[in-house]
């Protein structure tokens, strides 16, 4: 199988525009970054078969691992939220112009936990 | 070998958003209707041949029905393989059935995924037309 990465990561836009907008959430102005985020869910596909978080562990654990599926935002709501992004920072929410000045925290250090 | 048209089904037959199957010459073919705009590929899957038009179209994107494999149907391109079917936990209990899917997994990720064909298509007095 011969997956043309440029045409994936696109696909993978489209896709996920359409589940991140209605959270209030959309793909980060720093374009580069989404650039590089993608391939890296490319990559993942093509080892796993889904594209993973590549900012996350992949424990091989179902619980845990499905929670890490991009966008996994509707597993970290109150957390991402919170920083206004997600974790890797691929997404950030509506009205983020610069995405530089919003803070990457854990949950606890944000005080969710 | 020159190319000729065929016609395949009216443009009223098909909506937006839809696929349908159609035969032509003893060929399975789909035609999809992507926002007004139609395309004619190969009806089986590069995957594992299932027949596309019961899959789902998204844009242009369609989505196979039996494991989701992916495909632009502008060009037949695939977009992406089969979804993994051994995505199981660790120590996750073992039954027959589980070991015989693990067994059907393994087999299946060896088979690759290909592009598939696509046609030129025409429209002309409300009938879609398929080169062959």
């Amino acid at each position: 199988m011969t997956i043309h990465v440029e045409s994936r990561k696109q696909a993978l836009r489209y896709f996920y525009a359409k589940i991140v907008e209605p959270m209030g959430y959309k793909f980060s102005p720093d374009n580069e970054l989404v650039e590089f985020i993608l391939e890296q869910e490319v990559n993942s596909e093509g080892k796993y078969g889904i594209p993973f978080c590549p900012c996350q562990p992949i424990r091989h654990n179902r619980g845990h691992d499905m929670k890490i599926v991009c966008p996994c935002i509707p597993f970290h709501r109150k957390h991402f939220d919170a920083m206004r992004r997600c974790w890797c920072g691929l997404f950030v929410q509506q009205d983020v112009t610069d995405p530089d000045s919003l803070p990457q925290l854990s949950a606890k250090e944000m005080g969710i936990e | 070998m020159s190319e000729s048209f065929f016609q395949a089904i009216r443009t009223s037959e098909i909506a937006p958003g839809g696929i349908r199957a159609i035969e032509i010459n003893g060929r399975q073919l789909i035609i999809c209707n992507a926002g007004g705009k139609f395309y004619a590929l190969s009806g089986r899957c590069g995957h594992m041949n299932a027949p596309l038009e019961r899959g789902t179209l998204d844009g242009t994107i369609l989505t196979c029905p039996l494991h989701c494999a992916q495909f632009d149907i502008r060009n037949g391109e695939v977009l992406s393989g089969p979804v993994p079917m051994n995505f199981t936990s660790e120590g996750e209990i073992s039954s027959p059935q589980t070991r015989y899917l693990g067994k059907v997994a393994e087999l299946t990720e060896r088979i690759h995924t290909e592009s598939i064909a696509t046609f030129g298509v025409k429209v002309e007095d409300g009938w879609i037309l398929v080169a062959l």
